[in-house]
């Protein structure tokens, strides 16, 4: 039987066939300017554009933290990019992330005009800017559409469509096809702002991480349940995720809102690929050796790969591998590009290390067929998707710190919220809400841990399922208290960071308290 | 990608029957420590290595002692630390109540560490002096001094030299 196990987990490991390992070769030399640049790019105009007429916008105001906190991310960025420009480089790590800092611990009520922070950077890369306001634009006019009350799902997914259709159709547009991430930031400049200013580099990726957490937040979740949910993350985001100088790479929307990038992948890959042009950005004004032109041309180059016209009658999936129009992506999650090390859906996650995303992150058994999500999980900065209601109660009550599940039930229309304190006692958004937990083999979790509405959709699915008669249906404070730890079918993907040449995250500095 | 998924569920569940046969043998998390981020070390047959820490409705694996007392200050209610001892299967219970740490009587402490690499195995509790020294004696471990709790507790809150 033993010899059956190994043999099992062996071949469980290697039935991921292999695709591309390589990772992409830091470059030796500069890009240079391509013929087919838009032209666009070299006008002065302000050529402004503004939001989508709509019943919506300004919704984000109905989640006061969160809109502060969404309003005051510009703001760091005008600063830090106005102090890059104006040759204040020297002071970005104290004097600047210290006024950003305190813009972030007082946020504005109103979003602020970046030129009004940022005259010389505007002055001298406007064009930069129409693609930032015009994809920043596509992230607050999603978030209102999600925090409207007065449409349902079904008018929102809509909506959402449309929005990316009237984004697309101009110019400044980002590619909402995958980018392969190791490419982009392999150049001769990569990497430099995130070693040479960790600091405000760390609060940037905070901002992303709060820019992309949010979608599952909001995605298909009733607006009243919102609000308490950003009580969550509002929390970790000012207590940690801006802070952090050890993340190995961006956070990425499918990371933190798979849900939301499984629905749209083409938003999700925009915002991420939007991203990127931000490191790039930071990475070309952060670089000395640059003369101010040749930044100026870097920075162009940098906006024509992520443009949608760049990439013009392309498709996700397809293209050279390790190159521009690289648009590989996970099997099972076309809303994210190519990371460095990925093999089919094993990615690394900064600070969860090597996932499956095909499989429970609890149980590692794959995602059930038709149902493509279960739950999520949010805790410790995180979002993970697992099967069953068991796994997503259990993986959080591993995990130190408050947490958010978000289940489905036996409605389509109505999702489990779940919000539990530091010792795991959970607040639902279904007052009625029933579980059904016969413990059983995990390959079928999926039947046997569920939640319902109401005991009458719970007594339907066990007359259905006769198997269930005698199972107790549990209320939330007993369900609550059930922990039947990490799964034997758990596996750990045992393989080095790719990120860091010698592998693995060193642990704290100390001697054991040795006297 | 379906044949791939049926494939993976197949083998999935050979390998839990396989699992089940094997049930005389501890079953472990394999996750990491919250605090030190070295993987958690497994119970074996002949000794106990997890540090279980109970909140509430938490349960939460360290890698060792030390781990828990230096992370401790992010829970805020009572606490119950599951300490693997000398005996297999019978851990030493320390309960943080109000914040007062208690443990059994007689309880003494190792906790002799250089580098996390080795604290699961230099930081731990046992139930009596004897068991301390055997432990000692067994792995060789140089400058070990049989702390009590409030040495253990004043050890682990000096700052890393």
């Amino acid at each position: 039987m033993i010899a059956i196990t190994i043999l099992g987990l062996s071949l469980f490991s290697t039935l991921s066939p292999a695709q591309d390992v390589r990772d992409v070769a830091k470059q030796t030399s500069l890009p240079s300017l391509p013929k087919d640049m838009p032209s666009w790019i070299e006008s002065t105009g302000a050529d402004h554009l503004f939001y989508k007429a709509a019943p919506y916008n300004w919704s984000i105001n109905r989640i006061p933290k969160f809109a502060r906190d969404m309003y005051a991310t510009g703001v760091g960025h005008a600063m830090a990019y106005e102090a890059l420009v104006r040759g204040q480089a020297p002071t970005l790590e104290t004097k600047t992330f210290d006024s950003i800092n305190w813009v972030l611990n007082h946020a504005p009520r109103l979003p602020v005009d970046e030129g009004a922070i940022s005259p010389t950077f505007m002055r001298r890369y406007g064009y930069l800017e129409k693609v930032f306001d015009w994809a920043h634009l596509l992230h607050f006019q999603t978030i209102d559409t999600f925090s409207y009350p007065g449409w349902t799902d079904e008018q929102k997914e809509a909506e959402i469509e449309r929005l990316w259709a009237f984004y697309s159709s101009q110019p400044y547009a980002i590619t909402g096809l995958p980018m392969n991430m190791d490419y982009l930031d392999s150049f001769l400049y990569s990497g430099k702002f995130r070693t040479d200013y960790p600091k405000v580099n760390g609060l940037f990726w905070g901002y992303h991480w709060l820019q992309t957490v949010n979608y599952d937040m909001l995605y298909r979740v009733p607006v009243r349940d919102h609000a308490p949910q950003y009580e969550v993350l509002g929390e970790r985001y000012h207590e940690t995720e801006l802070y952090k100088t050890d993340r190995d790479f961006m956070p990425m929307t499918a990371e933190m809102s798979p849900r939301f990038a499984r629905r749209f992948p083409q938003i999700a890959n925009a915002f991420d690929n939007l991203h990127m042009l931000h490191d790039n950005v930071n990475d070309i004004l952060a670089q000395p050796s640059l003369s101010e032109s040749q930044k100026q041309e870097q920075v162009k180059i940098a906006i024509y790969r992520v443009l949608a016209s760049s990439h013009k009658d392309e498709k996700p999936g397809e293209g050279a591998e390790n190159t521009l129009h690289d648009h590989r992506h996970p099997p099972s999650m076309p809303g994210m590009g190519w990371m460095k090390g990925s093999e089919e859906d094993i990615m690394w996650m900064s600070g969860m290390g090597w996932m499956d995303m095909s499989e429970c992150s609890h149980c590692s058994i794959s995602m059930p067929e038709g149902n493509p999500w279960g739950a999520t999980v949010s805790a410790e900065g995180w979002t993970m998707m697992v099967r069953c209601l068991m796994c997503a109660r259990d993986m959080a009550g591993e995990t130190p710190g408050r947490a958010i599940i978000r289940a489905s039930t036996n409605d389509p229309n109505r999702l489990l919220v779940l919000i539990s304190d530091e010792e795991g006692n959970w607040t639902t958004n279904i007052k009625e809400v029933v579980f059904l937990e016969k413990f059983g083999e995990h390959p079928e979790c999926s039947g046997w841990s569920r939640a319902f509405t109401t005991i009458g959709a719970l007594e339907r699915y066990v007359a259905a399922n006769p198997e269930f008669k005698d199972t107790k249906p549990l209320k939330l404070a007993e369900w609550a208290a059930l922990n039947h730890g990490t799964p034997d079918t758990y596996r750990k993907i045992d393989k080095p960071n790719p990120y860091k040449s010698g592998g693995g995250v060193p642990p704290p500095v100390s001697k054991g308290g040795r006297t | 990608m379906k044949i791939l998924n049926t494939l993976k569920n197949l083998v999935a569940v050979l390998a839990l029957f396989g699992m089940i046969g094997m049930s005389t043998i501890a079953q472990a998390h394999e996750g990491d420590c919250p605090y030190c981020k070295l993987k958690l070390v497994q119970n074996t047959k002949e000794q106990d290595n997890e540090v279980v820490l109970k909140t509430g409705n938490k349960r939460i694996e360290y890698r060792c002692l030390y781990c828990v007392f230096k992370d401790q200050k992010r829970y805020k209610g009572d606490l119950v630390v599951y300490a693997p001892s000398e005996k297999v299967g019978e851990p030493v219970v320390l309960k943080r109540t109000d914040g007062k740490w208690t443990a059994p009587e007689g309880t003494l402490f190792l906790n002799t560490f250089k580098k996390h690499a080795d604290c699961a195995a230099l930081s731990r509790a046992f139930t009596t002096k004897a068991a301390f020294d055997a432990y000692v004696k067994k792995h060789t471990v140089t400058d070990a001094k049989a702390l009590t709790l409030a040495e253990f507790i004043e050890a682990v809150a000096k700052p890393a030299n």
